[in-house]
């Protein structure tokens, strides 16, 4: 087939009219919704903290849809599960900052997941709004649109520290962790800040998580007159042992530390109830119950799931209170700077006191970590009712 | 300290010597030195945690699931990962091929078990202390194995003729003797004695898909100790490495108790690279 000029010119003729549509396309993009992209691990190992801040994100988002949206537009979330697999988790985030221009990134919500991807967002210049702990995702010179809306790894353990030391009023304490990054890693930067407190650290040791005796370790700990335990471990089976060792030796020592010592994995594993008793580990102030009460907001909250049923049992409030918050925060964004980065970005910049129901949010352009170091606190883990904790002893109301 | 030491050293020995038996009989039978022994020990926990804690079956039916659950999965070990391999044994593929089968049982536990320990029932319900059925389950299972094993091998014609295809299996195939069945029992034999370990241990250890590894390493310990193939060098092997190993966390703690378990085993193969219990075999040239 030849070509002659006729076609060429006909050629051009379509080539422009598509084009004028495509220059028209703002017009109809103000009524269309505003896309946010959003990376949960709803399965796989990692998955039960997904599922829990997915009920809160879901909610919040029909919420704000059912109320007009934002001017008119709906949010709509482009759902990617990342099934706990760092590698889903990167293919993910192009798709959705390339393909489906999305204007903001909600996760991921594992640490493990926002290593890898985060360095790609920021390179597609998306916002992108997390609740991970790992301190290192947030860079204000790496990553300027990165934001957290949770506290750091070093805000959590500096909430446990508090608590030994200036709550309890305890100055003689054991820290121990299973051979982990996360063990290791936790130990070498909470010893400093313990000793930083003017806390004794009369035992510091890994132990592989594996090893099924724990007894030698507890007996060295009590022999240095350890006041309080510090485990730093995700693996409830060394947690557990812990507790059973200390329950077996009669030994009356409180446990402090991360969330899992709270978790079902943990209870499960318990040989009494009793064990669990006087072991207090992480959670957040504006989501537990003190005296018997959640704070205005919380409650205000649970009677809005209550009505939206939606289960509670089977997780846990902070982390539906974290997903609502998440997916609150991005709606009070687009509605107040619009759905531009830069915008975004500003507006977030100049966030103060925001009051989230998991937490209260301020960032300013060099610190893009929002939450604040008083509303880390430590839980009763025994307390668990409606999925939310008492507050440990020893806090003022 | 020193009753904690011999209780628990002497059940996790027991886990650890029934470990090294697994591989030996899968060893004996077919001279490939299979991976799948620690994966045998870690389903044992879970399968039993499974039926007898989720599905609320009889502890005595769980057992015997469980261990009939071992023989297929022996069963399908020789099948897909150790006959192909047979004809080529020198190229030591059979490493490649046992790994990955163990990997991906390992990888399915995970997916469909969880990857979290899950605690596994007490059946017996005595103790604590000494009389927990956590210390003496594994010692039992352990005695009874050995002393089955060895009435298998010495008063029976089938266990002779394990013995016969152990020792020379050209030879034994030229008399006549079925080396591909008794090679299938064989790992039907050391899937029951893998599942055994693991079911009797898991109080100790737990129900937990990680355990895979550790039994591997901590199994093939033993093996190494008291020399290949020797059943009774793998008990003593077993038994001395739980006792060393509970011992060195008692008196060195932490970390430091896995390099002190590994310092002396490095040191015991270099002094007697055939094992405590085996002999150095001449070779005819």
């Amino acid at each position: 087939m030849s070509i002659t000029r006729r076609k060429v010119l006909a050629g051009s003729a379509v080539g422009a009219a598509s084009l004028a549509s495509g220059l028209a396309a703002p017009a109809i993009a103000a009524n269309e919704p505003i896309k946010i992209g959003y990376l949960p691990a709803l399965t796989g190992p990692s998955s039960s903290t997904g599922i829990g801040i997915n009920r809160g994100t879901v909610l919040a988002v029909d919420e704000i849809n059912a109320g007009g949206g934002i001017d008119g537009r709906k949010i709509e979330l482009i759902v990617r599960d990342t099934q706990s697999d760092p590698t889903k988790a990167v293919n993910a985030v192009a798709e959705l900052a390339q393909r489906q221009k999305v204007a903001i990134v909600w996760g991921p919500l594992n640490s493990g997941e926002a290593l890898a991807a985060t360095p790609l967002i920021a390179r597609d210049k998306v916002p992108m709004l997390h609740p991970c702990w790992v301190d290192e995702l947030i860079d204000v010179k790496k990553y300027p649109m990165a934001f957290r809306i949770a506290p750091t790894n070093t805000q959590v353990g500096g909430g446990a520290n508090y608590y030994v030391v200036d709550v309890l009023k305890l100055k003689k304490v054991a820290v121990i962790s299973d051979t982990t990054g996360y063990g290791t890693a936790s130990v070498n930067t909470y010893v400093p800040m313990l000793k930083a407190k003017g806390a004794e650290v009369v035992y510091e040791n890994h132990v592989d998580a594996a090893n099924p005796d724990l007894k030698p370790e507890l007996l060295r700990m009590q022999s240095a007159g350890a006041q309080a335990i510090m485990p730093w471990s995700v693996n409830a089976g060394f947690l557990s042992r812990i507790l059973n060792t200390r329950g077996a030796m009669g030994w009356d020592v409180p446990v402090v530390g991360q969330t899992t010592l709270g978790s079902g994995q943990t209870k499960a594993l318990l040989e009494k109830p009793e064990n669990w008793n006087k072991v207090y580990s992480n959670n957040f102030r504006q989501v537990c119950f003190a005296d018997g009460k959640l704070p205005e907001r919380a409650q205000e909250f649970v009677e809005r799931l209550k009505k939206a049923k939606i289960e509670m049992g089977d997780t846990l409030l902070w982390w539906i209170a974290l997903g609502w918050d998440g997916a609150k925060m991005m709606g009070d964004t687009l509605k107040a700077a619009g759905p531009k980065a830069d915008d975004i970005v500003a507006h977030w910049n100049k966030t103060k006191g925001w009051p989230g129901v998991y937490g209260t949010v301020t960032w300013t352009p060099e610190q893009h970590n929002g939450f604040p170091d008083s509303e880390v606190v430590m839980c009763e883990v025994n307390s668990l009712k409606d999925g939310a904790f008492n507050l440990a002893p020893g806090y003022a109301a | 300290m020193f009753a904690s030491i011999v209780s628990y050293g002497l059940a996790v020995g027991a886990v650890y010597a029934l470990i090294g038996i697994t591989y030996n009989v899968m060893f004996s039978a077919s001279r490939v030195f299979s991976f799948t022994a620690g994966m045998l020990g870690m389903l044992g926990g879970v399968l039993g945690a499974l039926f007898i804690a989720k599905m609320g079956l009889p502890a005595i039916v769980g057992l015997v699931l469980v261990l009939a659950c071992g023989a297929v999965i022996g069963l399908v070990t020789e099948l897909l990962t150790v006959r192909p391999v047979l004809k080529s044994i020198e190229q030591h593929l059979y490493v490649l091929s046992t790994l990955a089968f163990a990997l991906m049982v390992q990888q399915l536990t995970a997916v469909e078990w969880g990857t979290e320990a899950q605690p596994f029932p007490r059946l017996i319900p005595i103790g604590p202390g000494w009389l927990d059925q956590q210390f003496w389950l594994p010692m039992l299972a352990c005695a009874v194995t050995i002393v089955g094993l060895e009435l298998l091998y010495r008063k029976t014609l089938i266990g002779r003729a394990f013995l016969a295809i152990a020792e020379d299996s050209y030879a034994a195939r030229a008399l006549g003797l079925p080396e591909t069945q008794l090679r299938m029992a064989s790992f039907a034999l050391a899937g029951v004695i893998g599942t055994l370990a693991g079911f009797t241990g898991a109080e100790m250890l737990l129900a937990f898909f990680g355990n895979q590894s550790i039994l591997n390493f901590y199994g093939f310990v033993p093996v190494a100790l008291g020399g290949m193939g020797s059943n009774r060098g793998a008990v003593v092997g077993g038994l001395a490495l739980g006792l060393f190993q509970q011992a060195a966390n008692f008196l060195v703690g932490g970390i430091f108790a896995a390099v002190a378990v590994f310092a002396v085993f490095i040191i015991v193969l270099l002094l007697r690279p055939e094992g405590l219990a085996g002999a150095s075999t001449a070779r005819r040239v």
